[in-house]
């Protein structure tokens, strides 16, 4: 599925992945291909990406506040700020 | 004729001011492509936010948020009574009619609030814009100038917030932001946006995008909490790009100004150079017509 992580500045991600895991609003929600037509708010922690594109790497955003939205296997993550985390 | 040291003078002072305008066209084109970035970095979060917002809106929700309250709707009266007007300028000059052209909207869209009779109060960024106020003695409610070439959310967050606290508590009807729209480096018309309430945006209409709308959504918390968080963000993000905008047409019109100062520059050189061989010339001429003539009595 596709995902675009997005923050007011730029689009920070864009690409295929096979799995995400976000913080919403009320805790970790995980996103796999097919998901339901989903929209939530969007709290404060990382944004995990498992990346098939990347050989199957993780990528991890911080972002904070905003939202997330699934509809027809594209996912994306609207978010105040989004950052790389520095591994 | 002119003596030819004074035009040599002339010449030294075309030759550096040119140097200078050259230098500035130089740093503005770099900085113009930087801040070109950031708008189009900028766009594709207001477009989602949009879109979202108009999935997600209502008529029915809308009497809900403060946000989106038109005027007139409260029974206070009808019509914008107190409104506020953000002008936004740059820090620094020599950009050509760039801050003037700013300011010229900012009067007529002052003068057409006060035929409407709204109290209007007055926010400024940037110097150019505060130096004429000052100078025409207009109560100004605040103003900043510590927002450079690279704005940042969190200016627009700061500028945002006290506006849309007192637009919520209905201590103001609208809120306008005059600011310069940035089309292309060329085209940056000086433009009005009204703000506050917020204008819920239209949804797309091409045919796919239209199918895409009337999915239905699980919603977490509910549409209503969501658009709650979001509209914030939608204002403050407005603000952010009027202010993003405004920083890229400021540097595509030093740059204008800059290269057609150059260009000027380059214009007056040849003419004074010119001048200046003629004086040249003229001078030896005189000089050995003076040697000849000389020579000549004394032989005579």
């Amino acid at each position: 599925m596709r995902v675009s992580v997005i923050s007011a500045e730029r689009a920070v991600f864009e690409g295929e992945a096979e799995a995400v895991v976000a913080p919403a609003y009320d805790g970790l929600v995980g996103i796999l291909p097919r998901h339901a037509p989903f929209m939530t708010l969007l709290g404060q922690g990382v944004v995990k990406i498992t990346n098939t594109s990347l050989g199957g790497e993780t990528i991890r955003l911080q972002v904070a506040g905003g939202f997330l939205q699934v509809a027809y296997n594209v996912v994306r993550i609207v978010a105040r700020s989004a950052a790389p985390v520095a591994s | 004729m002119a003596k030819p040291r004074e035009l040599k003078r002339r010449i030294r002072s075309v030759q550096n001011t040119k140097k200078i305008t050259k230098t500035m066209e130089l740093v503005s084109t770099s900085k113009l492509k930087r801040a070109q970035d950031r708008v189009v970095g900028a766009r594709p979060y207001a477009q989602a936010l949009a879109e979202v917002i108009a999935q997600l809106y209502s008529p029915e929700l809308a009497e809900r948020f403060p946000l989106l309250r038109q005027p007139g709707q409260t029974g206070r009266g009808k019509g914008v009574r107190r409104a506020a007007l953000l002008l936004i300028t740059s820090n620094r000059g020599l950009c050509g009619a760039f801050n003037a052209n700013l300011i010229r909207e900012a009067r007529r869209r002052l003068e057409e609030l006060e035929k409407q009779d709204a109290h209007t109060e007055l926010h400024l960024v940037g110097k150019k814009g505060i130096s004429y106020f000052k100078f025409t003695k207009r109560n100004i409610a605040s103003q900043r100038v510590d927002i450079g070439d690279r704005p940042t959310l969190d200016h627009a967050a700061e500028l945002a917030k006290p506006l849309m606290e007192r637009f919520s508590n209905g201590d103001l009807d609208a809120v306008d932001v005059v600011f310069a729209k940035f089309n292309s480096a060329v085209s940056t018309p000086p433009t009005t946006l009204r703000i506050l309430p917020v204008t819920p945006p239209e949804k797309r209409r091409s045919g796919g995008r239209e199918a895409k709308a009337a999915v239905n959504y699980i919603l977490k918390p509910s549409a209503e909490e969501i658009l709650e968080q979001l509209l914030p963000l939608y204002v403050q993000n407005q603000f952010y790009r009027a202010l993003v905008e405004t920083a890229a047409a400021e540097h595509g019109a030093r740059r204008t100004a800059m290269k057609n100062a150059t260009d000027a520059g380059s214009d007056m050189l040849t003419i004074l150079q010119r001048t200046f061989n003629r004086a040249r010339q003229a001078q030896i001429t005189q000089e050995l017509a003076e040697i000849v003539g000389g020579a000549e009595a004394l032989k005579g």
